[in-house]
């Protein structure tokens, strides 16, 4: 299945783009989604990540869908 | 009307507070957040020296949370009306980088809910900020949401 990956922040210099797509095998968890990225991107290891599928925060154990969006951020800090 | 928005723009506070205000409120509580130039860093006391802050935000669901954020606060204050702007791109120092203004028929809740929303915001709403010295420059992570 595919998914479409959104970056921000310091994931965004991490992973050198802000938006890619991605194939991964169906029933694919959130987790292994992670694995998958820190072996591509290992400096994403450093920080503590969170997740949003679709504009809303998720579990690290959430299953994805073929076509989810699926963006990878640090801890926010508007204001 | 309550309203949430994102803007590049310079934020005009005034016109933020006075469009939340309907007929049976009697105080706005608007809360003016600026960039600041002097940060002590919270681990080494040390004192850094921002030029210039960026901000970015994952757009469609920084609105949506921060819509949710509305919506929470209105179940738990005594309030009629929120407007939240944010800034993003690049600030210089003392430039407005988030207005939230609240309309209640007493200023004590409007006080209370303004507080609480600038709180949440900075724990809920993807929206980053990047700090520029002269010798560097860092993306801030913030205390991540439980």
């Amino acid at each position: 299945m595919s998914l479409s990956l959104l970056f921000f922040g310091v994931t965004a210099d991490i992973a050198g783009s802000r938006k890619s797509d991605v194939d991964v095998p169906d029933g694919e968890s959130v987790e292994a989604l992670l694995v998958r990225l820190i072996s591509r991107y290992p400096k994403l290891a450093s920080h503590k990540l969170l997740f949003a599928v679709n504009e809303e925060y998720v579990d690290i154990d959430t299953i994805l869908k073929d076509g989810d969006e699926v963006a990878i951020f640090t801890a926010v800090s508007g204001g | 009307m309550d309203f949430t928005e994102l803007t590049a723009e310079p934020i005009d506070i005034t016109s933020v507070a006075r469009r939340v205000v309907p007929p049976e409120c009697g105080a706005t509580v608007t809360l003016d957040g600026y960039a600041r130039k002097f940060t002590k860093d919270k681990t080494t006391g040390e004192i850094r020296d921002t030029l210039y802050l960026v901000y970015e935000a994952y757009e469609p669901m920084a609105i949506k949370e921060m819509e949710k954020l509305i919506e929470q606060a209105k179940k738990e204050f005594e309030i009629s009306n929120v407007g939240i702007v944010h800034r993003l791109g690049k600030l210089e120092i003392g430039e407005t980088s988030v207005v939230i203004s609240v309309a209640a028929p007493h200023r004590r809740a409007a006080f209370a809910a303004c507080e609480w929303l600038i709180k949440q915001l900075k724990r809920t709403v993807p929206i980053w900020k990047k700090e520029v010295y002269a010798d560097g420059e860092v993306w801030v992570e913030g205390e991540a949401p439980n």
